[in-house]
């Protein structure tokens, strides 16, 4: 069975700037797959190119088996996109976005009034379906556009940070839908920014960076290959030279960085080090707080590329 | 097959949809062609015929007759006067020129002496000035062939090509017509077209399993749809309040959808260019003026010279003008038929429609 995605060798170059830079990734089906990286990483390029907006310079897209060059119409009509700027045509009801939607990608008349009414009704829209889209809150509209997206009943989803600018509430919810599609052996693609939200719905992330594949994993074996977790610790006079020494042979310390009195220690494996880290410390200066986390998406990008995530 | 006619008229409604929820935008499309028609009106109002004063210091049978050919050369609009209103109206700046019949106009002439008839010109404005220098000498000639028909004896024996003249109005009027839904039609279907980027929504549009040549139909449709009402207005104006009346109405009517949907496709080329709806506006107005003067608005290009006929059978205002023409003077003001000119005519929306596909198409990354 053809995967859900399939990129070899993908290149993509506008002028001088290389967007994509022999890119190979494989989605299976049914995989919640996301997709990291700053402006600029390829992010955009890769999805302009898997629904046809764009053209690679070199190497193959395939969706479900289908060229994209080849049979772009084919690929188009099993996608189904939930772009972050939402796209929808705010002058108009829910309703009719739906119903434009439903006749641009030939939902079968007879079907038409009940799909929608039933996304209407999972996305909790259905009280509003006459309302014009423009007086719909960010959240409201991201649920639109997923049940736009959702109406032909596509075996590829993509989300472009599905809940960026969305509240905590509605955030949760959408995760739910997202995670419901999985159940319904949909594949989704997704770009986020938010570790949390990688971690809570994908089995695999990919981290791009300037059109390299820099990684590619599930969210814990990223995780893992930075640390498992991260010790900060705010103390009254700046370490020495010889504390931060001890402290990185420590087995288990990854990484050690020092800031104004701040001590970050990043520690993997199976040992908790946090007492060990606080007995050293104590030995020498006195601490005003400590706390252990998980690392976040932003110190695993800059541990794999050396810059920041949001740059 | 079914797919691409739904997509067509899915656009469509959805198009006049989105439109008609911008009312001040859509009356201004609607309105400003008819505002076109009217302005070149007023132009060709106001400059038509010299305001004359004409002063009779003899009223004798001669001196009458003169003043009737002064009349009837539709050079003049004659104001009876004496001397002194004559001084005082040049004054003030209210007429070109004041002739005087002198008092001894009939005398001189019945003892075949010569006559000077003073002709005061306010010569502030060549245009004018000229026309002036070249009316009296006609209407003197007009006069003398009246008076003393056996004393003229060369006369121009004219032979009509057309079964009746045409005002500059009548003519001119239609030329507007063509211009007005030039202007519509680029608006309408650009503003359209561009909307669709400046809010993003295009992205609807090109990830959907549907031909491009459906979706641009579609536009088409709805912008020729939505500039109905304008070519409404500016044709009622033109029939019921010009009295320009068309000897050809089903043409009339036909080449008018015609020559929408090609204006139409053109703004839908220029919206898909462009993308934003504040360059829309004035590269429709900025491109309809000058194209409007080379197409053969005031009379048939292949009057003028050659570089501006050949420049002008190259965009299809020359044959829109054309067909109109024909359709209400029964006119054929180009070297084709009025069939060729029409199918030109779909040749160039057909063109133009493909062409904003494949515009789509590269231009596809929003």
């Amino acid at each position: 069975m053809d995967p859900a995605i399939e990129l070899r060798g993908l290149s993509k170059r506008f002028g001088k700037l290389t967007a994509l830079d022999d890119l190979s990734l494989v989605v299976q089906r049914g995989e919640i797959f996301g997709l990291l990286g700053p402006n600029g990483s390829g992010k955009t390029t890769i999805i302009n190119i898997l629904s046809g907006l764009s053209r690679p310079t070199a190497g193959q897209a395939l969706v479900f088996g289908f060229d994209i060059n080849r049979d772009p119409r084919a690929v188009r009509s099993l996608l189904g996109c939930v772009p972050q700027e939402t796209a929808l045509y705010e002058e108009l009801s829910a309703q009719a976005n739906l119903e434009f939607h439903a006749d641009l990608y030939n939902v079968p008349g007879r079907e038409r009034a009940s799909r929608i009414a039933a996304l209407l009704d999972l996305v909790q829209l259905t009280d509003r379906r006459n309302s014009r889209v423009s007086t719909f809150s960010g959240g409201m509209k991201r649920r639109l556009a997923l049940a736009r997206a959702l109406l032909h009943a596509p075996q590829l989803l993509y989300l472009d940070e599905p809940t960026l600018g969305v509240d905590v509430q509605s955030r949760r919810a959408l995760w739910d839908y997202i995670l419901g599609l999985k159940d319904q052996g949909k594949t989704v693609l997704l770009t986020t920014n938010y570790l949390e939200e990688a971690n809570a719905l994908c089995d695999r992330l990919a981290i791009l960076d300037r059109g390299h594949l820099v990684a590619m994993d599930t969210p814990a074996a990223l995780k893992q290959r930075y640390g498992d977790s991260v010790i900060d610790l705010e103390l009254e006079s700046e370490p020495s030279a010889a504390l931060l020494q001890a402290l990185r042979d420590l087995p288990g310390v990854t990484d050690l960085t020092t800031h104004d009195g701040h001590l970050q220690v990043t520690a993997s494996g199976e040992r908790p080090l946090a007492g060990q880290v606080v007995t050293l410390v104590t030995n020498e200066a006195r601490l005003r707080s400590i706390s252990q986390r998980e690392p976040n998406l932003d110190e695993i990008f800059l541990h794999l590329t050396g810059a920041a995530l949001r740059d | 097959m079914r797919h691409d006619l739904r997509v067509i008229r899915a656009v469509a409604l959805k198009d006049i949809r989105s439109a008609l929820t911008e009312r001040l935008f859509t009356i201004i499309s609607i309105v400003l062609p008819l505002n076109f028609l009217l302005l070149f009106l007023l132009f060709v109002l106001t400059g038509g015929e010299a305001p004359t004063a004409v002063v009779m210091d003899d009223t004798g049978p001669y001196g009458q007759q003169f003043l009737q050919a002064l009349q009837t050369s539709h050079s003049f609009i004659i104001q009876q006067t004496d001397a002194a209103t004559a001084q005082r109206l040049m004054a003030q700046g209210r007429i070109v020129a004041v002739i005087t019949v002198p008092a001894t106009f009939d005398a001189a002439l019945q003892s075949g002496q010569s006559v000077s008839v003073p002709v005061a010109v306010n010569n502030l404005e060549l245009d004018y000035t000229n026309d002036i220098r070249r009316a009296v000498p006609l209407a003197i000639t007009s006069f003398y062939a009246q008076a003393f028909p056996d004393q003229v004896v060369v006369h121009a024996a004219e032979i009509d090509v057309q079964p009746y003249d045409t005002g500059y109005i009548e003519y001119l009027s239609v030329s507007i017509v063509v211009v007005s839904l030039l202007v519509g039609g680029l608006l309408q279907a650009g503003s359209n077209a561009a909307r669709e980027y400046e809010t993003g929504t295009i992205k609807e549009l090109l990830l959907a399993p549907a031909s491009r040549w459906a979706i641009e139909a579609g536009k088409v449709l709805a912008a020729v749809a939505l500039n109905v009402l304008s070519a409404g207005l500016v044709l009622g104006v033109v029939v019921l309040v010009l009295q320009v009346r068309p000897t050809h109405w089903p043409e009339l009517i036909g080449f008018t959808l015609l020559v929408m949907l090609t204006f139409v496709a053109l703004g839908l080329l220029l919206g898909t260019l462009v993308r934003s709806r504040n360059a829309v506006v004035p590269l429709s107005l900025g491109l309809a003026l000058p194209v409007f003067f080379i197409s053969g608005a005031f009379g048939p290009v292949q009057w003028g010279t050659p570089v501006l006929a050949t420049v002008a059978q190259l965009q299809p205002v020359y044959y829109a003008i054309a067909v109109f023409q024909y359709a209400f003077h029964g006119f054929q003001t180009t070297p084709f038929s009025v069939a060729t000119n029409a199918i030109v005519l779909a040749c160039f929306t057909l063109v133009i429609v493909s062409v904003s596909a494949i515009a789509l198409r590269l231009r596809a990354t929003p």
